[in-house]
């Protein structure tokens, strides 16, 4: 399947190449998506995203067949088929319900029509959850998506990573719906490190945040090839996000994150922290909106993004964004892009540690500002080494 | 006489102005040399210039310690030598980790020394006293390096490294800036015990009280970029008194 043949159909001309005719639950979502489009160069959040490249392939697809879960200590994902989960969780394939309306990112919408039956985690009480995606086919566009909700009052921590075979050129579109019960807390620690040419990534992520509850985001994306998350966020009455982004990229990848955080409950707060660090000829995104509605009155933003280039071709798109229609609320945004600080390596160098040495050492100490708020230290430790690893195998000098 | 550190006619300048104009300067091993002196008359210019700060431009002159030139020398170098420079003002570097950071660069000396390195353990050892003697809490070499660190901290974490680095050629720039009379005497006493009658210090103050604390065997005044005089420590009542407008020049 090549994904750019959809480009200026008609919702008659999607049904047909979708193979979705007479098929009335899914005309909302058709209407929607052909309202929208494929995102192109033109689309705001794509705008530094080479999408069309990407989709301009002649894909395989797969044939996505519900099996036997095996019990396991994690939920295992292998090409958007779940193959093993804890025992306790409910995980199994529905149709979707709640699929967002009003969602900036067509692709959000082209993954729910490629994805009918979609993945429903249900996390009952507190938990600890691990998600293991795998991906195993070349040349394959990979699709799926996944919804999790969790129950009021309770707390839980899931801790999503990716794993690939030796595979090449294949194109994963997935993404989360999430439904934030009232008085939770839902920790979310991505990490996510990807080998050139391997696959390439959109994720679309929908999420709503009820009631009192608040939602943790950090996401760790240690770089390689291409990947853009898209990221909508709604938050209710009193309802709290705190996003952290740690991109490392080197090399000729383009990866980021485009995301758009809604206010639209009163005293609702928001926290968005981008660390980027970029080198070779890498080219970092963190498009970043926040808009705060009539509604949400008394509500609270911050929102910062810091990058330091290790090199003169690396380039970081960093565009913080504040839209705001109300006056009772606070809220600051800003955004920086430099080097190594001067004063810092010296301080290092003044100590006997080399130039090269004291460069590692801070930039590894800049993402440990990042890395150091993951609360389990063994998942904090894993982090810490897996940023290393990627960081030390491109500076080896 | 054996010299440990000479400086000739040295002139340097930070960005487009030349603050140092020909200073001339020699250094004793196991002698405490004071560079006293009023503001912008270069004493930080000087310590900075020892050291290889990227600041400075050195214009001409040179430097020599133990007898080689090290003006081309870079700032790692300079402290692999045994050149250590504790900061008016030390920065702030959060995500470091002080006692990663301090093995660190105990063990990058160790290497050059062509000794073993010590692993966490043994270094944390190695610091267990220093950190009683300086009246640190030990949780302070877990934080990050400086960071949230009081002007006292800072000025005692300076000394620590000053401990484990057990450098030849000691600058003290301004080390009395921001501390009380406890912070004052413990600092001292760390810089006193590094006295063995090998090292070689130089105090750069303002004001006489360090003095007080730390015996110097020479006093130097700078003014606009040169040594104007070299006298004992008598010359630290006279300048109490007198101000530097009253020294005249050697």
């Amino acid at each position: 399947m090549n994904l750019i043949t959809l480009k200026n159909k008609n919702r008659k001309e999607l049904a047909s190449t979708l193979n979705i005719e007479n098929k009335e639950d899914r005309e909302v979502l058709l209407e929607k998506f052909s309202s929208i489009g494929l995102p192109n160069k033109k689309t705001e959040e794509y705008h530094y995203f080479d999408i069309e490249k990407l989709l301009d392939v002649d894909y395989k697809t797969l044939n996505y067949v519900p099996r036997s879960i095996e019990e396991s200590d994690k939920v295992e994902i292998v090409d958007g088929v779940v193959t093993k989960a804890p025992k306790g969780l409910r995980v199994f394939s529905e149709i979707s319900e709640t699929i967002d309306m009003d969602h900036f990112d067509g692709l959000y919408y082209l993954g729910h029509l490629l994805s009918p039956r979609i993945i429903k985690i249900q996390v009952d009480g507190d938990a600890h959850v691990e998600i293991l995606h795998k991906y195993t086919q070349s040349d394959t566009l990979i699709n799926y998506r996944v919804e999790i909700s969790n129950q009021a009052n309770r707390h839980v921590t899931m801790y999503e990573n990716f794993e690939t075979e030796d595979i090449k050129n294949a194109l994963v579109l997935y993404g989360y719906d999430m439904n934030i019960a009232q008085d939770s807390t839902l920790r979310m620690v991505r990490l996510q490190t990807m080998s050139d040419n391997k696959y390439s990534m959109v994720s679309s992520h929908q999420i709503n945040v009820g009631k009192n509850a608040n939602i943790v985001l950090k996401n760790f994306d240690l770089g390689g090839d291409q990947a853009l998350q898209t990221l909508k966020v709604v938050l209710g009455e009193h309802a709290h996000i705190d996003a952290e982004h740690l991109l490392y990229l080197n090399n000729d990848s383009k990866r980021g994150t485009a995301s758009q955080i809604i206010h639209r409950g009163v005293h609702s707060t928001s926290r968005q922290v981008a660390k980027n660090i970029l080198d070779g000829k890498a080219r970092g995104i963190f498009d970043a909106l926040i808009r705060v509605e009539k509604t949400a009155k008394f509500t609270k933003a911050e929102q910062n993004a810091k990058s330091i280039l290790l090199h003169e071709k690396a380039y970081m798109v960093s565009k913080p964004q504040l839209e705001i229609y109300i006056d009772e609320l606070e809220a600051s945004h800003g955004a920086t892009t430099g080097q190594l600080d001067d004063k810092q390596l010296f301080y290092l160098q003044s100590r006997g540690i080399s130039r090269l040495e004291a460069r590692k050492i801070l930039v590894i100490a800049f993402a440990n500002t990042l890395i150091g708020t993951v609360k389990d230290t063994r998942h904090q430790e894993r982090i810490k080494t897996a940023f290393e690893d990627v960081f030390y195998a491109s500076n080896k000098g | 006489m054996s010299i440990t550190m000479k400086i000739e006619n040295l002139e340097a300048k930070i960005g487009d102005k030349q603050i140092l104009k020909g200073l001339n300067l020699e250094l004793e091993p196991g002698k405490v040399h004071a560079i006293m002196g009023p503001n912008g008359a270069g004493k930080s210019t000087l310590s900075k210039a020892i050291v290889g700060h990227y600041d400075i431009e050195v214009l001409g002159g040179d430097i020599t310690y133990k007898g080689k030139s090290i003006i081309e020398m870079e700032a790692e170098e300079r402290a692999l030598e045994g050149i250590f420079l504790s900061f008016q003002h030390p920065v702030e570097i959060p995500g470091v980790n002080n006692a990663y950071f301090l093995r660190t660069a105990l063990n990058a000396k160790r290497k050059h020394q062509g000794k073993e390195e010590l692993n966490a353990a043994e270094f944390l050892r190695e610091m267990k006293g220093h950190l009683e003697m300086l009246g640190m809490k030990s949780d302070m070499i877990s934080r990050s390096l400086n960071e949230g660190f009081s002007g006292g901290e800072k000025k005692r974490n300076e000394i620590l490294q000053m401990l484990i680095l057990e450098p030849e050629v000691i600058i003290l720039d301004e080390i009395d800036s921001g501390l009380d009379i406890d912070a004052l005497r413990q600092v001292s006493e760390g810089i006193n015990r590094m006295k063995d009658g090998k090292r070689t210090f130089l105090v750069i103050t303002h004001y006489s009280r360090i003095l007080d604390y730390i015996e110097p065997d020479y006093i130097h005044v700078l003014k606009d970029g040169k040594v104007i005089k070299t006298a004992g420590p008598e010359l630290v009542p006279y300048l109490e008194e007198h101000g530097y407008d009253g020294i005249k020049e050697d």
